[in-house]
């Protein structure tokens, strides 16, 4: 067998990428691949959770479900049966930087997939009725109980980020929104809400696969050309902090779950900066495989927590310092304390411990598996393209990451921890099985 | 200027293909590979016949133990070891057990591959399995499977197979076992599985960039030091369904949704229905705009999503209808979605539907099968079901030609409201008393 070194990648994006811009500011990107005969057609718009005012909690999110509803030309209920009735896959998500919407489809409706888009971009409002505002409002919370209220530690996510970011600070909410807003949701707000952001200036879109540049360029410039560009969108809420928190939080939960189980979190730096991607490697040495410090020494040495529960990974956000979310769940007879104690010190140990060169190998391999898997599916690479133009201006720096990544020294890795896992600077969430208070 | 009124037409479709496969054959097993020119990543997923179906009564739980304790050291190295080496080549093993097989899986960039196999092969052949090791994982997959049935959804999909297949042993208990049966399984029962099931040759599918790929080194890292020979199958269990409908509550106080799980006993995969089922339960509530998911989620608001569907395996199949509803309205969501069964049963589908059905269905085998983790488990559906090379543009040309005559007919002939099961997965104090409009409630005592 040969013995693994750290893998060499001088590019993360082997395919080619080719841009223009209209005349109302849509960016278009395309990257042409006749590997499969399919096409994936991708939006980003630059809107998120991050835009919404106190008391809209939810509506970026709640919009996203809206625009699937039918517009000028797209009766309602159209929208799916068109993309699924010529064979395509499409979703959409929203979260706290951008909302992004997608399909894939059979090569041969690429048309199709544009039309539709364009529609929706420039010809939504004159579709939009209470009726559908009301149905969709209960889609969404009953959204918001199966994934977050009805199951066990489902809520950690909404716990964490007021505890993680002030009052005011763009991401202090979730964006699922509270009950209460969404409640509150009135459908002159969403017409104001789509007329504001959903303009031509504010979006990218990009086309990946059994496609030609010039080809889409020309598609682009018919069904979006004449959608008009919106002046002075509004910035969101400058997201800026001074650096980590200065003072460590605490929250207990006493709710029915199975076992007691602790959520640290830290902020760190934005998506994108090399602080970020020394990150990367950290929450992939520390809580990534079976060949994580976490794992090797809490559950498989130690053997107090549980091992399918154990982890560490960065929230991917831009706009920000973005989280790192460290979890841990006790194994049976452990209490809390000794769980908590256990991950105190291994995540000590990334600042007082070198991480070793068989450890820094083990982290790049992973994380090149992981970009590759990423960039298998045209979906994957329109939306990595979608990402970079939007946040950094340029799709072609998506191929810079992978390398970065690779780049990334123990010394850095031992930077970042100095800097962004002090105790004194960390979020601690623990979960306690009782009847709730 | 303004907005194109007109939905263009499509241009021009490729014609479909599936990728070129090949075999080699040496050490006792086969290599089944698919050519996929310029994937940079590869997969590979060796396929053995011992899947749940072979456990012993009241051991349900005894190959998922199995599963996981390939990871805890082998006969060369310590599982610290193990780990280090195989995601040093970015690679992670996932090891996996369903009711026809046992499967183990790596993907790895093409070059690593073979690496990566050598060490997949290390831990299903050669794994350790130390008495304290297995102990261990099986008391962690104890507390692992309290966790997932703290959950919605598990205690319901137990009470469901339970009353469908409690007649046919293996198969009315869950797929890993439970925390009871999981909890009796002992050492020896996880080496005599391993010892019984585990050395045996078996298939290894690989899809990636062949032209990178060295078949005869695979099938040398996936096979050497097996013995066996193929197992025989057993036949299919039989179509059997109730007399009359059946109503199940799995209690879970406090709960703000209530699981649906919705289902009857249905055809082995083998059945000539396949399509027409498969395109029947796409229009009663497989795609977005199906039946089910427009009354119940678009028109009615009661839920964020509810589908249909058939699955099916060597010995059965069943017919299930799932969705998480809000507390509230469990009684009408249930209602109408008998409601839709019984109409799509009764009256068949239309032209309209069945043109979304086809095309969607047709067109997934190129939308969602892009990489090589999908065409390897394209290729273990071809092992499993002993289907030919070809399937694939077969099914595609079948699923397209299907008429509104066949799939209506094999909706009445394999849709059946008044024999479902209904369990209802929520808060009995709340929802008790208006599921008696569904017939008698019987307490779950799972």
């Amino acid at each position: 067998m040969t013995s693994p070194s750290a893998p060499v990648a001088t590019t993360g994006y082997p395919w080619p990428i080719e841009t223009t811009q209209l005349a109302n500011g849509l960016r278009v990107v395309v990257s042409e691949d006749r590997t499969a005969p399919v096409v994936c057609v991708n939006l980003w718009y630059d809107v998120g959770s991050r835009h919404e005012p106190p008391g809209q909690t939810g509506f970026a999110h709640l919009f996203e479900h809206l625009m699937f509803e039918g517009s000028q030309h797209v009766k309602k209920t159209e929208h799916m049966k068109l993309v699924q009735g010529n064979g395509g896959s499409l979703n959409a998500t929203t979260n706290p930087d951008r909302t992004n919407y997608f399909e894939t489809m059979p090569s041969e409706h690429l048309e199709l997939a544009l039309w539709l888009e364009a529609d929706r971009m420039g010809g939504l409002v004159p579709a939009l009725t209470q009726e559908t505002l009301d149905n969709q409002r209960e889609v969404v919370k009953n959204e918001r109980r199966q994934r977050y209220e009805n199951v066990p530690y489902g809520d950690a996510w909404l716990r964490l980020l007021p505890l993680l970011y002030p009052e005011g600070h763009p991401y202090h909410h979730s964006t699922i929104g509270s009950m209460e807003d969404l409640n509150g949701a009135a459908l002159d707000t969403f017409k104001a809400f789509h007329q504001q952001y959903y303009a031509p200036n504010n979006a990218v879109l990009t086309v990946v696969g059994d496609a030609a540049a010039a080809e889409v360029f020309a598609l682009a410039e018919k069904y979006f050309g004449a959608i008009a560009t919106v002046p002075d969108i509004p910035a969101a809420p400058d997201g800026t902090l001074p650096g980590p928190a200065e003072q460590a939080v605490r929250e207990t939960v006493t709710a029915k779950v199975p076992a007691p189980r602790i959520y640290l979190s830290h902020r760190t730096y934005p998506f994108g900066t090399a602080g970020y991607d020394a990150v990367t490697v950290l929450a992939t040495v520390l809580g990534n495989g079976r060949g994580s410090r976490l794992y090797q020494r809490l559950a498989d040495g130690a053997r107090i927590a549980q091992p399918d529960y154990i982890g560490a990974y960065g929230v991917d956000l831009a706009h920000a310092p973005a989280p790192l979310i460290i979890t841990a769940t006790a194994k049976d007879g452990v209490d809390l304390e000794t769980l908590e104690a256990g991950l105190a010190e291994v995540v000590q140990s990334l600042i007082d411990e070198p991480v070793g060169e068989d450890e820094l190998n083990r982290a790049k391999a992973l994380l090149t598996t992981s970009w590759w898997r990423g960039v298998s599916t045209v979906y994957g690479r329109a939306d990595l393209l979608g990402r970079y133009t939007t946040q950094f201006g340029d799709p072609a720096t998506a191929a810079d990451r992978l390398p970065k990544w690779l780049a990334v020294t123990a010394e850095d890795v031992t930077e970042a921890a100095r800097h962004v896992l002090r105790p004194e600077s960390r979020v601690t969430l623990t979960y306690v099985p009782g009847e709730p208070s | 200027m303004s907005l194109v009124t007109t939905r263009p037409g499509a241009g021009s479709a490729r014609p479909y293909a599936f990728p070129a496969i090949r075999r080699v054959t040496a050490h006792g097993g086969t290599v089944i590979a698919a050519h996929m020119p310029g994937q940079i990543l590869a997969s590979a997923l060796l396929l053995l016949d011992a899947g749940a179906a072979r456990e012993t009564d009241g051991r349900e739980g005894t190959a998922t133990v199995l599963a996981k304790s390939l990871e805890e050291g082998t006969r060369r190295r310590d599982s610290a070891a193990y780990a280090l080496a195989l995601e040093s080549l970015g690679a992670e093993l996932s090891p996996g057990v369903d009711w026809d097989t046992f499967r183990v899986g790596v993907s790895a960039p093409g070059p690593l591959l073979a690496d990566a196999v050598r060490l997949a092969a290390e831990a299903a052949r050669t794994p350790k399995l130390d008495p304290e090791d297995v102990a261990r994982v099986r008391d962690d997959e104890v507390t692992a499977l309290r966790m997932d049935w703290a959950q919605p959804g598990p205690r319901a999909d137990a009470a469901l197979r339970a009353d469908l297949f409690g007649a046919d042993g293996r198969y009315g208990r869950p797929l890993h076992g439970d925390p009871t049966s999981v909890a009796a399984v002992t050492v020896d029962d996880v080496l005599a599985f391993h010892e019984a099931w585990l050395r045996r040759p078996g298939v290894l599918l690989v899809a990636g960039d062949l032209d990178a790929l060295d078949l005869a080194a695979l099938a040398e890292a996936a096979f050497e030091g097996t013995s066996g020979d193929p197992l025989e199958q057993t036949g299919p269990l039989g179509v059997v369904l109730p007399a009359r409908r059946r109503t199940i509550l799995v209690d879970r106080p406090d709960s703000v949704q209530s699981t649906l799980r919705l289902g009857h006993r249905a055809p082995e995969r083998a059945t000539p229905d396949y399509v027409p089922m498969t395109l029947a339960a796409t229009v009663l509530g497989g795609a977005f705009t199906s039946r089910l998911n427009h009354l119940i989620r678009e028109v009615k608001g009661y839920t964020y999503g509810i589908r249909g569907s058939y699955a099916m395996t060597r010995r059965w199949g069943r017919f299930e209808v799932a969705a998480g509803v809000q507390t509230a309205v469990t009684a009408p969501a249930i209602r109408d979605t008998l409601g839709e069964i019984a109409r799509t049963q009764a009256e068949g589908i239309t032209e309209d539907e069945l043109e979304v059905a086809r095309s969607w269905r047709a067109g997934q085998l190129s939308v969602e099968m892009q990489t090589p983790g999908a065409i390897a488990g394209a290729l273990s559906t071809l092992v499993v079901h002993g289907l030919p090379d070809d399937y694939y543009a077969t099914l595609r040309r079948e699923y397209l030609e299907a008429t509104v005559e066949q799939v209506s007919k094999a909706a009445a002939e394999h849709l059946s409201v008044d024999a479902l099961t209904l369990v209802v997965e929520g808060d009995g104090a709340a929802i008790r008393a208006e599921l008696a409009e569904f017939g008698e409630v019987v307490d779950s005592t799972i």
